[in-house]
């Protein structure tokens, strides 16, 4: 019985989004939602490492960078068909996360966050002035897209890597490496008295969160079909840092319900315009001081007191 | 080829005291309240920006602007400290990173609506060069580094040699006992983030003089600061300030011969290594 009812909110979520694009008679809102997909593929990578492992990194949207440009210049340079470069992508992302993650893992907190973003400044500048290969500033139109532009098709794809990915995301935190991420969390020195390489766990999260982004960006650079520096720019990182908190930070319903979040919430506060950075600021500010444990976690606690109350009606 | 990398030592001596007052307020609100303070970056921006409104629009003289952004950052900064720090005081330490973040974000946008979106540069009239043998020095130039190490002295003997500081030193050394001792634990950190935003500002009307100040500077400014004290090893006054002046002179001989695009890269780069070599920072003590 608990677990049907555990299962149920999923089981109509999933239904719901798999209707949408037939009930959407708006074709801006499908626009919108595909990029939400995306980004909940984003935002379930950047919970690994931010909700589970308690590591805030802010370059995952320079990995996404890397992922979309990786995708796009191989599909320019080499001729490689898209199929290919879609799959080439994260893994171009997991090598530069390799590189990056070894030095910056080596310190903590807001340390590794600054590093991370240091990270994602770098990987800007570069995309910027190597102009000869990435096109600079202007960027690079006429990136190729599946099935010649099928919103309704790529909607599908999207839906379908957003939701197996969530799958590995909640698997892996179910498993053993995913325990051992959360006692990292908890407590990383008593991890290393344990006698286990806490190092080798964190740089697992967060080659892993790379691969996500890495593939989300290579997603949104054929869905959209123009990619630039600026997409991948530290706001955007920070963007990926809300959705986690705001939907839940440590769960797999979370990053999910924040992506949507994250990509509806400036439409909806299109109407403030300008104030719509100070509004989006204020936000996270007091999604922060007043409800840390996201939106599931508020939606959970009220569950359990209302199952109790039941329970006690019961008895 | 001498004469050069003197000249860009010189250059990168105005910088790196740019970076050394970032860096000093970043440490000391690090050590106190172990707030990594993200929007010190824009609150620096936000300061220069008054500066320049009140020496153009308003007309005041330059000098006359300066306390008045200072006076202005210091009420910012005790405001920041107040309504949005205090608050995730005890929860988790990334809360607080989280909250600065939107702050960040909040800064920037208020100095859009304020301030526009134009670069500006804060005319100070100073444009006298001085010659010393091949090297070229800008009047400017000098007074910055001037007003640099004056700072950083000033802020030295507060902290080292006044009752205030005392206590500030003994927070950050052991917060309970500092209690016990009749440490005021409540306006302790309002002193804290006055003292650190004030040097922030300052140093956000350096750049603006110096350089330009264009809207989003302040990420790049509080990045070079949390770098300084990464190189220079956390919570280390002589480290910071050691950080700060290392990393303005490896930008600016790095700008001059290998490629200025570049120059931010090959700054983070050598944090990087150093980080790698000396995780402790140079400066810093061992964990």
């Amino acid at each position: 019985m608990n677990r049907i009812l555990v299962l149920l909110p999923w089981l109509l979520a999933l239904a719901l989004l798999a209707v949408l694009p037939q009930v959407l008679s708006v074709k801006y809102y499908l626009h919108l939602s595909i990029l939400a997909l995306i980004w909940v593929i984003v935002a379930q990578g950047q919970n690994l490492i931010q909700g589970f492992t308690g590591y805030v990194s802010i370059v995952q949207a320079g990995f996404m960078g890397i992922g979309a440009y990786g995708s796009t210049l191989m599909g320019l340079n080499f001729q490689w068909p898209l199929w290919a470069t879609m799959v080439m992508a994260p893994l171009i992302t997991a090598l530069f996360a390799l590189a990056t993650g070894y030095p910056s893992l080596r310190v903590k907190g807001h340390y590794f966050a600054i590093v991370t973003l240091a990270f994602n400044l770098i990987i800007v500048i570069v995309l910027v002035n190597y102009s000869e290969l990435t096109k600079g500033e202007a960027g690079i139109s006429n990136i190729p897209k599946p099935w010649g532009g099928n919103r309704e098709a790529f909607y599908y794809l999207a839906l379908a890597l957003a939701v197996s990915l969530t799958g590995l995301a909640a698997l892996i935190a179910r498993s053993r490496v995913g325990e051992i991420l959360l006692a990292i969390r908890q407590n990383e020195d008593l991890v290393a008295a344990l006698g286990i390489a806490a190092w080798k766990y964190k740089l697992f999260a967060f080659v892993i969160s790379a691969m996500y982004a890495g593939l989300g960006g290579a997603l949104y650079a054929h869905f959209q079909g123009f990619i630039n520096p600026e997409i991948f720019g530290v706001a955007q990182s920070l963007d990926a840092i809300l959705a986690v908190i705001l939907g839940g930070s440590g769960t797999i319903a979370g990053p999910a319900i924040g992506a949507f979040l994250v990509v509806f919430l400036p439409e909806i506060l299109r109407f403030a315009d300008s104030f719509r950075l100070i509004l989006y600021g204020l936000i996270l500010v007091l999604a922060t001081i007043f409800m840390p444990i996201g939106i599931v976690g508020i939606a959970k606690a009220a569950f359990a007191r209302l199952t109790r109350r039941e329970a006690g009606h019961g008895g | 080829m001498l004469i050069e990398i003197l000249q860009q030592t010189i250059n990168g001596l105005a910088i790196g005291g740019v970076y050394v007052l970032i860096a000093l307020g970043l440490t000391t609100v690090f050590g106190i309240l172990g707030i990594a303070h993200f929007a010190h970056g824009s609150i620096s921006m936000f300061g220069g920006y008054l500066t320049y409104f009140l020496a153009t629009s308003q007309g005041l003289p330059v000098l006359a602007a300066i306390p008045v952004a200072l006076a202005a950052g210091i009420l910012l900064g005790v405001l920041v400290e107040v309504l949005a720090y205090r608050p995730v005081r005890n929860a988790n330490h990334i809360n607080a990173f989280i909250v600065a973040l939107g702050l960040t974000m909040m800064v920037e946008g208020i100095n859009l609506q304020l301030f526009g979106h134009e670069q500006v540069v804060i005319p100070t009239g100073l444009s006298r060069v001085f010659r010393f043998g091949g090297i070229t020095v800008p009047e400017l130039r000098l007074y910055v580094i001037v007003a640099a190490i004056v700072l950083v002295v000033a802020m030295m003997i507060f902290v080292e040699r006044t009752k205030t500081g005392q206590a500030i030193r003994a927070v950050a050394e052991n917060r309970d006992a500092a209690i016990l001792m009749g440490v005021n634990v409540r306006t302790i950190p309002l002193i804290v983030f006055g003292m650190s935003t004030a040097l922030g500002v300052a140093a956000g009307i350096m750049v603006g003089a110096l350089f330009a100040i264009a809207p989003g500077i302040g990420e790049g400014l509080v990045v070079k600061g949390f770098a300084v004290l990464i190189l220079g090893g956390l919570g280390s006054f002589p480290g910071a300030i050691l950080g700060g002046t290392v990393l303005g002179i490896t930008e600016s001989i790095a700008a001059g011969f290998i490629s200025s695009a570049y120059k931010d890269v090959i700054a983070f780069v050598v944090m990087i290594l150093v980080l790698l070599i000396r995780p402790q920072g140079l400066l810093g003590r061992a964990p």
